[in-house]
């Protein structure tokens, strides 16, 4: 009987995770290599009766927009950007996580480093190492580091067949239990560019609005729902 | 709710965005100064509905999960080591680096600090010091009575003395190098001191493989593109006012909550 209620709180439970998902996606507006992500929903739909059917909202999935984010020019000759499908590979304790954010640096031991630390490797599986008295680092786009005293080696760029089942965990990096493959032809390796997050501040704005109008909408299907059932009980009750 | 949390983790990250912004422009005509960058990273993701679970008997497996981020966090004020441009000023004592190193300096405490600053002068004494009077290692001390002073693009630092036709060499600048000069810890007043994460100091001859050269009667300029700072100061405020909307949107709909009868 109180089925309606349930559903309207199916949809808040929903809503209020979506809103999670969409702060997050404003909050790493301006992160390097950030892809915005989208909650799907799906129905849930329960027999409770012989000719009846009710309908509730699940919070299925939340997807990636892989779509290429704006590029922007920095300066600094280990800020590398990717432009095409693919993604950096770097080395921890765990084995290896990939990562569009390439945002490099060097270590002290002139090692190629992401943002945290973590060594980039080459498609050797070995860290790259600059060796020391040479200031001129050049990457072409097919990944090849090298210096005025010649090739480095070449960075290791992968790619998955199914990049959805890419798990975030966080700090910009992904792990995935597929194979990687290596990077397709039209992949390209830019130089002094960084891509910056795909995140659309207006769009997130407008689905913030929405989600706050539908939060308030579900939350007077409960109140008016509410207060059908006390007219209720009231009027049965003084009938006896 | 975690939005509001989420919210802030935003807030805060962009507010030293501008900070850095700040720093950078107020720094834009001061002499060596490298601009610097907030980099940003997204923070740890809670699983809902974990990525590869199966969804039925059959083994079905869910495509996509259900993972939330909590947000955004500083991961490092990143320095950019792009060269500045060079400022002639004709005055005999300001040297620039054309190419990588640093002057090395000996600070009152007899450590050694580096500086890209070159606005060298001489002290009583003939010796060359910064504008605060440390003075430059290897100590170079002009004899009195030089009339003219030439310091050349490997180092060398010729004088010409009074009623004498030849040059003479009074000392040679050693520049010193970094494995990874964005390591470096900046103290303030343009100078710099080593860190573990800068590696071990190298030291050579200007001019040598590594090594930029010195270029006399000139400054470099910090590195600061002021136009550039500005459209990012813009885009760090919008960035900060949208978080804030986050914030002003979920507690919007936390009053709606509390507001059921």
């Amino acid at each position: 009987m109180e089925n309606s209620i349930y559903v309207a709180l199916s949809r808040q439970m929903a809503v209020q995770r979506q809103l999670d998902v969409v702060s997050n996606n404003i909050a790493n507006m301006n992160t390097a290599g950030y892809k915005n992500q989208r909650m799907l929903f799906t129905e849930f739909l329960e027999k409770p009766g012989l000719h009846e059917k009710v309908s509730f909202v699940q919070d299925r999935a939340v997807v990636r927009d892989l779509q290429t984010g704006p590029m922007t020019q920095t300066g600094n000759p280990l800020d590398l950007a990717l432009t095409g499908q693919g993604y950096f590979t770097v080395d921890t304790a765990n084995g290896p996580r990939y990562t569009r954010a390439g945002n490099f640096r060097l270590n002290d031991q002139r090692q190629i480093v992401d943002g945290g630390g973590l060594p980039v490797l080459g498609d050797n599986g070995q860290p790259l190492t600059i060796p020391p008295n040479t200031t001129d680092i050049k990457v072409s786009g097919d990944g090849t580091v090298s210096t005025e005293l010649g090739q480095v080696g070449k960075l290791n760029i992968a790619t998955f067949k199914n990049e959805q089942f890419m798990t975030e965990v966080g700090a910009g990096l992904y792990v995935t239990d597929e194979e990687p493959q290596p990077a397709p032809a039209d992949t390209k390796v830019a130089q002094g560019l960084l891509e910056q997050s795909n995140v659309k501040p207006v769009v997130e704005m407008t689905q913030m609005i929405e989600i706050q109008r539908q939060y308030a909408s579900a939350q007077r299907l409960v109140d008016s729902e509410h207060e059908r059932i006390r007219t209720m009980i009231q009027r049965l009750g003084r009938s006896v | 709710m975690r939005s509001l949390a989420i919210g802030a983790t935003g807030m805060i990250a962009q507010q030293l965005n501008v900070e850095t912004i700040s720093n950078n422009i107020a720094n834009a005509t001061t002499t060596g100064f490298k601009k610097q960058r907030a980099e940003f990273q997204d923070l740890l993701y809670q699983n809902f509905r974990r990525i590869g679970s199966t969804s039925s008997d059959a083994g079905t497996v869910v495509p996509t999960g259900v993972q939330v981020g909590a947000g955004v966090r500083v991961a490092a004020v990143a320095r950019v080591l792009e060269q500045g441009n060079l400022n002639v000023t004709d005055n005999k004592f300001d040297l620039a680096i054309n190419g990588s190193g640093y002057f090395q300096i000996t600070l009152p405490s007899g450590d050694t600090a580096f500086t890209r600053a070159g606005n060298f002068k001489l002290s009583p004494e003939g010796i060359m010091v910064t504008a605060d009077g440390y003075p430059v290692q290897p100590n170079i001390t002009i004899p009195s009575n030089a009339v003219d002073v030439a310091v050349n693009a490997s180092g060398e630092v010729l004088v010409k003395l009074d009623g004498q036709v030849a040059t003479q060499n009074v000392g040679q600048l050693q520049l010193a190098t970094f494995a990874n000069a964005a390591g470096l810890e900046a103290i303030g007043d343009n100078l710099f001191l080593e860190t573990p994460a800068s590696g071990q100091v190298v030291t050579g001859a200007p001019g040598t493989p590594g090594f930029g050269r010195v270029v006399q009667g000139a400054l470099e300029t910090s590195n600061v593109n002021v136009v550039q700072e500005i459209t990012t100061l813009i885009t760090a405020q919008r960035a900060y006012e949208m978080n804030s909307k986050i914030i002003k949107t979920t507690d919007e709909m936390m009053q709606q909550a509390s507001q059921l009868r």
